[in-house]
């Protein structure tokens, strides 16, 4: 049993630093994007000039922004939730939700999204296909397998969620303490 | 087997009351029901073959883009202290009028929610900052706290602000499929832009009516709102750091509101300019480190993250929704109401401001909007007066008790002395204004159409 739940918490851990990694990872190409678009700003009213795949990047960093990190947002517990009776919970009751949660809306999701994409992502693979621009990105089937990458992170960090507060329920490990609400909290509604 | 697709709208908002985020809820619901369907033979499978597809839509919208650039500009000019410069100076510039200190929040909330258009953190930081000041100047905890939630929820209707550009992009492709469905194969579009401007006039207007009630309250009842005499500065100091704190922020929205206005930018472009200068603004007041980039980035990733998760979870529930046939249901529903279009709008604002309860703008926006926008659209409504009824709308139920988010953003941040029912008090005058300038709009639909008539010339 000990050993059981040692090996489960290095696998949560091991799902997590990936998922950490990888947000803070694509978090820079927010600022990519930032200096891309008004280089294109720039280059175009300035300069008369520019190029699609210069655009075509900003669209491809916007993507890989929301799809790669959406596994270290759900890490990071910042999705919206309807908290009008979650936030009155006790931490077991939380973390019932998140365990059912977590095993019959996130997986289910998840898993047929992965499912669903992986032959039109083939696809696109098979027939090498580029951008509908001429001068665009000629590796769309890149962009499109951010899709699967996606859906295979969101699983993993499912599956670290659903130990976690299986962990929590088990009484093996505490729960976390809800963050209070604080300026620009993301999830904070726009 | 239409019933079903309502029964699921019903499953998923009893399910969302869990409190399980809301995109995973959206989705794992609609493919529970999918199954169910499937199984039972009254859903189509072929619905669902479509979402890959949806998927990279979402993937390749440009108009979306403006939203990760908008967030950014907002995290870092909230991230940079401007609201707390611009709030010192305007209580001095205007502290010694009577009722001046609640103008002067009400204009910096206004501020502040253009540039950020983020409702929380603006009533967060407005709360945070002005409501001590207010109750240590004698305020009444009411009016304060009214004050301040009023300003704050002013971020969803003022341009730039994010939920315009989102309920832009949903519009604009209702629009399209209203006049196809109307058999017109060379339809008109409404821009992001389009809404913005159309915005502009609504927004001053309650702003306008806002300060007038403030006044009206500082004239009437003069000792719920003291006037301030221990600011003194000299005269033409004051000027300078007036120019000097307040020039930079309304430059900035200035300038990427006039670059969309002007039809020089698109809104993706001005976004990425704002929040080129928001970070020399941070920079400019020494407020840019590293470790501090790295929390704008971050927040930015997830608020992003946030948004178009539920926008994935939105599409799944949407497809499935159509393939029950909801989607025609509710078309038979809204057109065979008594008072035709009036009738089908009065519902469907009813609608949309009981969700506003338990729903926020953006996930109503796109699970609401794509059923009943084509739909009222299709009946001759105008796009722009549309959204920003929506807008003005949604803005009021968040500021209705006792579920109005506006509320319990300010309960987080506020000291004890104020009691809920202060902020519930609080914010009556001004749920009454919302609904004046809703039935103000309803009424002369101008007020939102003709600026975008003249700035685009349609």
């Amino acid at each position: 049993m000990r050993l059981l739940e040692f090996w489960l918490h290095r696998l949560s851990s091991g799902i997590d630093l990936i998922c950490e990694m990888t947000g803070r990872a694509v978090a820079w190409l927010t600022l990519g994007m930032v200096l891309t678009t008004f280089t294109v700003v720039v280059l175009r009213y300035g300069f008369n000039t520019g190029w699609i795949a210069m655009q075509e990047a900003v669209l491809w960093m916007h993507a890989s922004v929301f799809l790669l990190a959406a596994a270290y947002t759900l890490k990071h517990d910042a999705h919206v939730r309807v908290d009008i009776f979650y936030s009155h919970f006790t931490p077991g009751r939380r973390a019932l939700v998140d365990l059912l949660g977590g095993l019959l809306l996130l997986l289910p999701s998840y898993v047929f999204i992965f499912y669903i994409s992986w032959d039109y992502v083939w696809v696109s693979w098979e027939i090498a296909e580029g951008s509908r621009e001429t001068g665009g990105i000629p590796a769309i089937y890149l962009l499109k397998s951010t899709i699967l990458l996606m859906a295979g992170l969101m699983i993993l960090q499912g599956i670290s969620r659903i130990l976690h507060n299986l962990m929590v329920l088990t009484g093996i490990e505490q729960a976390e303490a809800p963050a209070p609400p604080r300026p620009g909290t993301p999830g904070a509604e726009l | 087997m239409e019933y079903l697709a309502f029964i699921m709208f019903g499953a998923v908002f009893v399910l969302l009351l869990a409190g399980y985020p809301v995109a995973l809820t959206l989705s794992g619901t609609a493919l529970g029901f999918a199954l169910l369907g499937s199984s039972t033979g009254s859903f189509d499978n072929a619905f669902l073959q479509a979402l890959p597809n949806r998927l990279f839509g979402i993937m390749t919208n440009e108009t979306l883009v403006a939203v990760p650039l908008f967030v950014f500009m907002g995290v870092m000019l909230e991230r940079s202290r401007v609201a707390e410069n611009l709030l010192d100076t305007m209580t001095a510039l205007f502290g010694r009028l009577r009722g001046g200190l609640g103008i002067s929040v009400m204009l910096v909330g206004m501020l502040l929610a253009a540039s950020t258009g983020i409702v929380g953190a603006t009533v967060v930081t407005m709360g945070l900052l002005s409501l001590p000041v207010m109750l240590k100047r004698g305020y009444d905890p009411a009016i304060a706290s009214g004050t301040i939630c009023a300003s704050g929820t002013l971020g969803q209707i003022i341009p730039p602000s994010i939920v315009l550009v989102l309920l832009g992009d949903v519009l604009s492709s209702a629009y399209q499929q209203a006049q196809l469905d109307a058999g017109n194969f060379a339809p008109e579009t409404v821009s992001v832009g389009d809404l913005f401007v159309g915005a502009l006039l609504p927004g001053f207007l309650l702003v306008a009516m806002y300060i007038a009630y403030l006044i009206g309250m500082a004239m009437i009842k003069p000792a719920l709102m003291p006037v301030t005499t221990d600011i003194h500065v000299t005269s033409d100091g004051l000027w300078l750091r007036v120019i000097k704190v307040l020039l930079p922020p309304l430059a900035l929205i200035v300038a990427v509101l006039g670059s969309i206005i002007m039809g020089i930018a698109t809104p993706t472009e001005a976004a990425s300019v704002g929040a080129m200068g928001a970070m020399l603004l941070a920079m400019a007041q020494k407020q840019l480190s590293l470790a501090r980039l790295k929390d704008v980035m971050r927040t930015t990733t997830q608020v992003t993250s946030m948004v178009f998760l539920i926008l994935i979870g939105a599409s799944v529930f949407s497809l499935v929704f159509r393939g029950f046939g909801g989607d025609d249901a509710v078309r038979e529903i809204l057109t065979s109401l008594p008072g035709g279009v009036f009738g089908a709008m009065i519902v469907v604002m009813l609608l949309m401001f009981l969700l506003g309860f338990v729903l926020d703008f953006i996930e109503i926006t796109f699970v609401v909007v794509p059923i009943v926008g084509p739909i009222l659209l299709g009946m001759g409504m105008d796009p722009v007066w549309l959204g920003i009824m929506i807008a003005i709308n949604l803005q009021t139920s968040f500021l209705t008790p006792p579920f109005g988010f506006a509320l319990f953003y300010l309960r987080g941040v506020a000291p004890a002395q104020v009691s809920t029912m202060h902020i519930y008090k609080g914010v009556m005058p001004f749920i009454v204004i919302q609904l004046l300038a809703l039935a103000a709009i309803a009424y002369w639909p101008g007020l939102a159409t003709w600026l975008p008539g003249i700035v685009y010339g349609n």
